[in-house]
């Protein structure tokens, strides 16, 4: 179960973070969020040491902790997008095709002309499509 | 996908922003009315740029931005790609469309031809407000891939032109 998701503009500023947890933790998913804004720095700047192929966008998984996966995306545009999940074997395949429509998502919400770059996306719209994206996660592999 | 644009709507709308800036808001300040429209176009490029970049591995350097807005980001605007990129490496670009579509249906008017200076630099100079939304849009663009730039446009002889880029180090 996808437990948070975030994106993070190119100055680390938050754009959206949204958690999806019943319980009263949104401050501790927050600052798993913000553990792994370096993480990201750390691969984007030392591509080499963590073997990705070159400059894709997808991170892959960027630190475990006891509970939860952190996986990260970044754009072309430097825009970050983090997903914390607290599934243990997750499938590469699903976080890409979950990143993929989640940059879909994004892209349309700030293609409004009324959306200011790099404030805050405040969007029924894109909060709706997004919460649809983090249900539908993983259904295909259990399907 | 394959969302289709009419192009004289396009034309027509281009045609009026500049008209409406040059002789309704800021009819006495061509400057403020140049800057305000490129603002615009940078607001556009903004934006398309986030799009078209989808599924794309990221950019290593300048050279291949901005071989990017040369060759997909230029056939997703105008169905053609730049014709000839020229660069000193130590960042100026210059990018020459030997038929930009934008200035592809217009000409210079005659009413005005006769005047003291030859007709090529009096065209030249009233095509040039219909360049800054071009400009907009490249430094737009080139600036949400993370690359300050100052972009100017050339008009050499209708309706061939040219985008200078020089990148802020």
């Amino acid at each position: 179960m996808i437990v948070c998701v975030a994106v993070v503009g190119h100055q680390n500023n938050p754009l959206y973070i949204q958690s999806f947890t019943e319980a009263d933790d949104a401050l501790k998913l927050h600052h798993i969020v913000h553990c792994s804004l370096d993480v990201v720095d750390e691969r984007v700047n030392n591509p080499k040491k963590s073997g990705l192929t070159l400059n894709e966008t997808f991170l892959g998984l960027l630190y475990p902790t006891e509970n939860y996966k952190v996986y990260g995306y970044l754009t072309n545009t430097k825009v970050k997008f983090i997903l914390v999940t607290t599934d243990l074997d997750v499938r590469d395949a699903d976080v890409r095709n979950f990143f993929r429509r989640f940059h879909a998502a994004y892209v349309d919400a700030v293609s409004n002309p009324f959306h200011v770059p790099g404030k805050k996306i405040t969007s029924r719209t894109f909060a709706e499509r997004v919460s649809n994206i983090v249900k539908s996660f993983g259904l295909s592999s259990a399907g | 996908m394959g969302r289709e644009v009419s192009e004289s709507c396009i034309d027509s709308l281009l045609t009026e922003m500049v008209s409406s800036y040059c002789n309704r808001f800021y009819s006495n300040t061509p400057e403020l009315a140049a800057r305000r429209i490129e603002a615009i176009g940078y607001q556009v490029g903004h934006q398309l740029s986030e799009r078209y970049t989808m599924e794309r591995p990221r950019f290593t350097d300048h050279l291949e931005a901005i071989k990017f807005i040369c060759k997909d980001f230029w056939s997703e605007l105008f169905k053609k790609q730049i014709d000839n990129l020229k660069t000193n490496h130590k960042g100026t670009f210059v990018l020459q469309d030997n038929k930009f579509r934008w200035l592809s249906r217009m000409s210079g008017d005659p009413s005005v031809e006769n005047g003291t200076q030859d007709p090529e630099s009096k065209a030249a100079q009233a095509m040039s407000m219909y360049l800054y939304f071009p400009c907009g849009i490249i430094r737009g663009a080139l600036s949400n891939l993370g690359i300050p730039c100052a972009v100017s446009a050339d008009i050499s002889s209708l309706p061939a032109c040219s985008f200078v880029i020089r990148i802020k180090v």
